[in-house]
């Protein structure tokens, strides 16, 4: 018999009703699936149903209509069997501030069943990997964003619930530390966690997702692997030029090709096309105008695809 | 039980970080009935007569000072919502594998702790400075009616402040409900005094149900059918607040 999958999500509704102003269809009949040991990642602009989706999954919110199941426990009949299976970031900063760091480990491990000893062990273990030990005794309020975030997503690795939800967990992390998290987030799925996150940063959730679904208006848009993202419905590629200097009868040439994008930048030119065939023939008509210091023909970034996609299939706001 | 003694572990972290406000919080009642009754008592002169008893005003004031610590304690933790909320961790906890009502109950048994502690502070110096005696058969029920009151009070407050979403509309809201459920209610004064429509406000006061159980327990003070009906009306308010906060508590997202 087939395991059933990590997450299970049927044409799910949420229509939030405010005083004064028209309901919002913060989710609009979302439905896929999300398969055991597999990285996640739900992507869209601001307002397109991630966090909605999230609060529904790990029962903050009640969905309008429709189901939702983590390892097969419905979220809205049982809530407490889905809570048992699941750890979450939260889009906010959640940290007890009057506590120390360690106080909010241990608070945190008593919550989920951990001995003191056990929070012991495993605190020391991934305060290292957060390089968070010489914070143990700093209080939440004297941290800064970036560290309180770092403690927060953290936690989550104290605990070895089979379900992870990571709502914008590298928001406000420098660079170091969210390699660091990039990287446990990989180890953890690699002992067969499954990791769900929302994410506005596209290069990391090209790194990190093994599937994408991007939403908008609350509606799914496209789901597959990055690469299948990609390649769907647009495949974009990305045409760079480097020129000794852009001269208007250049860009001229490349415009009458009607790209997607065309971005300059000093004496580098990006063009975003829709088709191989083409982009190989503004290559060859621009080359007749200028000499390329360097040029470069690449599949386009999921920021990209994201971009388009979000752009085509729903149209402006 | 172990989520509930987690919830209860939390707020102990929490409270000891200011010991001070411990200590304060602890001799409260004890200030409110020293300050206030020591004046009332001497004003008054001979006391008072309550259902042809005739009592000091500290000892009537006594339950009183005891009903509004459970309201006090309660109003105090409720505050700890918004707290909470601001620093994002109140989504969190919701999270965390426990029902909403475990999550309710651990935060009044840690605050239920501090209200049984204030009332042994302030039964015990009542008696040593006041010459408030109350029966030593009565403590039992009257430490079990104080946790039911700070318990009671905590959920029926519990429903607002997950209602009203800012801090100082709640502040507000509760300004005005402290000071009209104090000022209708048995609390400071017999209600067979007071003019008949205050008298029948306060009667419909769940906070004279609870001073008026309390006073019959602890001076003798009352009649033993109307405590009765009002010991029911009181557990009825207490499930129906907690009932009502539990499903307020699951529209929190």
């Amino acid at each position: 018999m087939q395991p059933v999958p990590a997450i299970e999500v049927n044409n799910l509704v949420k229509i939030y009703h405010r005083k004064h102003q028209p309901p919002v269809r913060a989710v609009d009949g979302l439905s896929f699936n999300v398969e055991r040991g597999e990285i996640f990642g739900l992507l869209g602009p601001n307002g397109a149903g991630k966090t909605t989706t999230i609060k529904i999954l790990t029962t903050l919110l009640a969905p309008t209509e429709g189901t939702a199941r983590v390892f097969g426990h419905d979220v809205v009949h049982d809530p407490l069997d889905v809570r048992r299976q699941i750890c979450v970031v939260v889009q906010e900063n959640a940290l007890e501030l009057h506590l120390s760091v360690r106080n909010n480990f241990r608070v945190f491990g008593r919550f989920h069943g951990l001995t003191a000893k056990e929070t012991q062990i495993r605190m020391e273990r991934v305060c290292e990997l957060f390089s968070l030990t010489e914070y143990l005794n700093a209080r939440g309020m004297d941290l800064s964003g970036g560290l309180k975030r770092r403690v927060q997503v953290a936690k989550t690795f104290l605990i070895d619930k089979p379900v992870v939800f990571l709502d914008e967990a590298t928001t406000g992390m420098d660079s170091l530390n969210k390699r660091a998290t990039i990287q446990a987030i990989k180890e953890e799925t690699r002992k067969g966690r499954t990791i769900v996150l929302t994410t506005h940063i596209l290069d990391e959730a090209e790194v990190l997702c093994d599937r994408v679904a991007i939403l908008n208006h609350g509606k799914l848009i496209t789901l597959g692997s990055v690469l299948e993202v990609k390649g769907a419905g647009l495949r974009l590629l990305s045409l760079t030029l480097t020129v000794r200097e852009s001269s208007s009868t250049l860009l001229e040439t490349i415009r009458s090709f009607k790209p997607v994008s065309v971005e300059l930048r000093n004496s580098t030119i990006e063009v975003i096309m829709r088709d191989e065939e083409e982009a190989l023939r503004l290559l060859a008509a621009a080359r007749k105008h200028e000499v390329f210091l360097h040029f470069e023909i690449t599949s386009a970034s999921l920021e990209d695809v994201f971009l388009q996609l979000v752009d085509h299939k729903t149209g402006p706001k | 039980m172990r989520e509930i003694a987690a919830v209860v572990y939390r707020e102990y972290l929490i409270q000891s970080t200011s010991l001070m406000w411990i200590f304060f919080e602890l001799a409260v009642p004890l200030l409110y009935l020293l300050m206030f009754g020591v004046a009332f008592d001497r004003a008054l002169g001979q006391g008072l007569l309550v259902e042809n008893q005739a009592i000091s005003y500290n000892s009537f004031f006594l339950p009183g000072v005891l009903a509004m610590t459970c309201f006090g304690n309660a109003l105090n933790q409720s505050y700890g919502f918004f707290v909470d909320r601001d620093n994002g961790i109140l989504y969190e906890f919701l999270t965390y594998p426990m029902r909403r009502s475990e999550f309710l109950l651990g935060k009044v048994l840690f605050q239920c702790g501090m209200t049984v502690l204030q009332t042994a502070l302030t039964v015990g110096f009542g008696a040593l400075l006041l010459d408030v005696s109350v029966p030593w058969s009565a403590s039992v029920f009257i430490i079990i009616m104080m946790i039911a009151g700070t318990a009671a009070w905590f959920f029926f407050l519990s429903i607002f402040a997950f209602t009203i979403k800012r801090y100082d509309i709640y502040n507000t809201v509760i300004n005005v409900l402290y000071f009209l459920l104090m000022f209708l209610s048995s609390v400071f004064y017999p209600l067979d005094r007071v003019p008949a429509w205050i008298r029948s406000l306060s009667l419909l006061n769940p906070l004279t149900w609870h001073a008026d159980i309390l006073r019959f327990e602890t001076v003798g003070v009352g009649s033993p059918g109307v405590v009765l009906i009002e010991a029911g009306a009181f557990v009825i308010f207490a499930f129906l607040s907690f009932w009502l906060a539990v499903r307020k508590l699951q529209q929190t997202g």
